[in-house]
């Protein structure tokens, strides 16, 4: 159900609405999975990713039927790790093992979980995992090999971060740090769904050749969710920020949240910003290899909406207040745009770009590093879809002489040029007149046809009866015409 | 940050216009690491001489001066930056007719007979020339990543009579590209380039600073410009001048790829940013407390109206170019960036300074030179 400040919110921005409505009523998904042909264990496992995804069960969803199935289990599977690492109700001890074993519980059978405490929100996911192993022993052993392998990678560094005590007291230290846990958490998803990407044949097998690009594609949506969620992670006590950043500019970490400091922690937030930004180049370098066009929405559509968010949270005070998010009317346009071709989305990443851009100011210390962020991304695009071709200009070029002309000649070529002009102008002009004659002939001449009475209509014009006579008025003159008077 | 590239240069090199601003820079970077004898000819020799360098002055534009310093200086390098400078604001017509024909002086005939002298003395073996990225532009257009593809333009789509006296010159050098036993020859072309002792775009910024001219702005600020530290430049001439003297120890021709010699590039920051945001970096570097909110953005078209009357009431007044012009309104408005990868790739070129850093050494040169001389004439 809307609520009332919904229903008030699109009452003012009534184009949100419009787009709302645009996307359910023709949004077309290019594959859709069938229910009734799948196993109450892949029904389950199916209203598990409802339950604990927001964004993506949808595009999961409508991915192509080759990797349906294995990229829902990947995100169950990651999802049931997460819930593990975010429980602070399990000790160390056992949560180290359990992290780092958990790629082996994925094919066993009746593998489930209930340690996790009674507030996890996802708890539910893991005590009935077996649905989640049967399914998921079912998939191409090739699939099942790169889950597992993220799997054990990502549950190493979690484990690695979760047993280093430092990083539970103070948070992200360095930016490398920083680097290396979204490598942890998001890095490593982008390197496994590339690999199912390419496996199954939907994507360029260059993408494999260039991990940076599958890199920057997990860091870009992780790290603008961080600075998203900043508030969200101090409440739960948790924070990704990096010290290296945010000591440049208060002296705590909680120092952001006062209001008193709203300068320094926009500044600082900008800062982060602009290290996400760096991502988002190489992110549409990345979306340039996917061929399938399932594939493309589902790895398009957060990275659109991660460039939207950067924007949205981009010297934004909210941020340390409460959660903003991106208003569903804008989500659904950047939906629409995202789900067709890669000019597309390009055309969103400048949008957001230069609505950064005009954010951007001199007072923040990084001032011109944003700027020079956003440059990058607008070359990029500029690289893959030219809005210049050199080849015209070389016809140009050809076209005028090549030395200086000397000035009776240049005047000689003015003049020439405007008779040209000129001709063109009659030329068009006659056209115009031209086609507005047919059209007046064909008119006049099916009403004629249709028994229309010029003849009177004139007469009666030139008697200066300009406005149109009622129906029976027109009978009796047009009775007076054809009759005379009796 | 010394730059690392001129380990090779170990040889005598020349730097004609090496008392002018980029010219500086270029001597600078040479003496700093290596062992190269390096020698200046310029106009005038300066007051200040930098150390462990031979000062000749000459005029480039005649060939018995020119071949003596040649002689003298037995270069084999040369790195060929001079060039006057682009006119300035305030000059009567009759003023501009005397620079269009200092331009094609300079820039055409000098850079012919530094070219004609340096293949008869023999023992030049790299010629590295100073050209511009406005050879390609025709000064109204938008630019839009252009590339070494696009061409050089000449009148009447050149508009620019300075660039097209570069883009003369510059095909004059290339041409010349082993056609003088083995001098290779190659052509830079930076794009706004800024810097410490720069003598136009900074300080013209810096004035309208001190103006108080920080609260208009013309257009709407989404027009990427290219901007480069002038430390680039200098290092770029370097790694051209090294990669010519690669070129000779190579026992084939180079493959078309990867040529240098006889070819051009763009040399840039790499990094367009919206030209108002460098124009506010610069003054907010210099003191500028204006926010964004305060602006008073006037739009192209209704700038260009403003400037042509401003300038058909100057005529009429005398004839007089005025602060604002349909020139300076095109140029903050309009869209000029290139793509420096044909540099990245042949040349190993990557700008050691960004342009963050550049504005920031720039500004705070320009402020310690002004109160330099304001202590001076407060002593005097």
């Amino acid at each position: 159900m809307p609520t009332a400040s919904d229903v008030l919110y699109y009452a003012i921005h009534f184009n949100e609405l419009r787009n709302i409505i645009q996307w359910q009523t023709w949004h077309d998904p290019v594959h859709n999975r069938n229910p009734e042909k799948e196993a109450p264990s892949l029904q389950i496992c199916f209203d598990f990713l409802d339950k604990t995804s927001r964004s993506f069960s949808s595009v999961i969803k409508e991915l192509h039927p080759e990797l349906l199935v294995p990229i829902a289990l990947f995100y169950l599977i990651l999802r049931g790790l997460d819930t593990i690492e975010d429980d602070m109700t399990i000790s160390l001890k056992e949560k180290d093992p359990l992290l780092r074993q958990f790629y082996q519980n994925t094919e066993k059978e009746g593998w489930n979980y209930n340690g996790n405490g009674p507030n996890e929100k996802d708890r539910e996911l893991l005590v009935q995992f077996q649905n989640v192993t049967e399914e998921f022993r079912k998939i191409k052993p090739v699939y099942r090999d790169i889950i597992k392998d993220v799997t054990e990678k990502m549950g190493n560094g979690m484990a690695d971060f979760c047993a280093n005590a430092e990083h539970n007291i103070n948070g992200v230290d360095t930016i490398d740090d920083y680097d290396l846990y979204c490598h942890y958490v998001a890095g490593l998803v982008g390197n496994g769904l590339t690999r199912l990407f390419v496996e199954s044949g939907l994507a360029n097998p260059m993408l494999l050749q260039r991990p940076q690009l599958q890199e920057s594609m997990g860091l870009f949506l992780q790290k603008t969710n961080i600075i998203r969620d900043v508030k969200e992670d101090h409440d739960d006590k948790r924070s990704f920020w990096p010290k290296e950043i945010w000591s440049k500019h208060v002296d705590n970490f909680e120092d952001l949240f006062e209001p008193q400091n709203k300068e320094a922690a926009l500044n600082c937030s900008s800062e982060m910003v602009l290290n996400s930004l760096a991502h988002a180049d190489q992110c549409l370098f990345y979306l340039a290899g996917l061929k399938e066009q399932s594939v493309f929405n589902f790895a398009a559509i957060p990275q659109s909406m991660a460039i939207a968010t950067l924007e949205l949270v981009f010297r934004n005070p909210n941020i340390f207040k409460r959660n903003v998010k991106i208003t569903k009317g804008e989500a659904c346009r950047i939906m629409m745009k995202s789900t067709q071709n890669l000019q597309l989305v390009c055309e969103i990443f400048r949008q957001f770009t230069r609505k950064i851009h005009k954010k951007n100011t001199p007072r923040d210390p990084n001032f011109l590093k944003i700027s020079i962020a956003c440059g990058k991304i607008e070359q990029f695009i500029e690289s893959i879809y030219p809005s210049q071709d050199p080849k015209k200009i070389i016809e140009a070029q050809g076209a005028a002489p090549p030395d200086p002309t000397p000035a009776s000649e240049a005047e000689a070529k003015n003049k020439a040029m405007a008779e040209e002009a000129k001709w063109d102008t009659i030329y068009l002009l006659a056209a115009v007149m031209g086609t507005l004659f047919i059209l007046s002939c064909l008119m006049i001449g099916t009403a004629y046809l249709f028994g229309a009475r010029f003849d009177v209509a004139l007469d009666q014009l030139s008697k200066g009866k300009l406005s149109k006579p009622s129906g029976d008025e027109a009978q009796s003159i047009i009775q007076d015409y054809d009759h005379g008077e009796l | 940050m010394a730059p690392d590239a001129p380990r090779n240069v170990s040889t005598s090199v020349l730097v004609v216009g090496g008392c002018g601003f980029l010219g500086h820079h270029i001597v600078s970077q040479l003496l700093a690491p290596s062992t190269a004898h390096v020698s200046v000819l310029d106009l005038r020799a300066p007051p200040n001489r930098l150390p462990n360098v031979t000062y000749y002055s000459a005029d480039i534009t005649s060939p018995q001066a020119v071949l003596s310093v040649f002689m003298e200086a037995k270069p084999t390098i040369i790195i060929h930056t001079a060039s006057p400078p682009v006119v300035s604001d305030g000059q009567r017509s009759a003023q501009k007719k005397v620079a269009r024909e200092l331009f094609y002086k300079v820039n055409v005939e000098g850079t012919r007979n530094l070219i004609e002298q340096a293949g008869k003395i023999g023992c030049v073996k790299a010629f590295v020339y100073t050209s511009s990225a406005s050879v390609v532009h025709d000064t109204v257009s938008d630019l839009v990543n252009a590339d070494e593809r696009w061409p050089i333009l000449r009148a009447p789509l050149q508009r620019e009579y300075y660039s097209e006296t570069k883009g003369i010159a510059e095909e004059i050098v290339l041409h010349a590209n082993r056609k003088y036993g083995d001098m290779l020859t190659v052509a830079l072309r930076p794009a706004g380039i800024f810097g410490e002792g720069d003598m136009q775009f900074t300080p013209n910024l810096l004035k309208a600073y001190e103006r108080g001219q920080t609260r208009f702005q013309l257009g709407e600020n989404e027009n990427l410009f290219d901007t480069t530290y002038v430390g680039n430049v200098a290092y770029a001439h370097i790694l051209a001048a090294v990669a010519l003297m690669d070129t000779h120890r190579l026992s084939a021709l180079p493959l078309d790829h990867e040529k240098v010699d006889g070819e051009a590039f763009f040399i840039t920051n790499g990094q367009p940013v919206y030209f108002w945001d460098f124009v506010r970096m610069v003054w907010a570097e210099a003191g500028d407390k204006t926010e964004p909110g305060q602006v008073w953005v006037i739009g192209k078209d209704t700038g260009l109206m403003l400037a042509s009357m401003v300038e058909w009431a100057f005529w009429f007044a005398g004839g007089r170019t005025p602060n604002l012009t349909r020139q300076k309104i095109r140029y903050s408005s309009m869209t000029r960036f290139y793509c420096i990868d044909k540099a990245r790739r042949r040349l190993g070129y990557e700008p050691k300074w960004g342009v963050d850093e550049g504005v920031r050494r720039t500004v705070k040169w320009f402020k310690e030179r002004d109160s330099r001389n304001g202590a001076e004439k407060k002593e005097q």
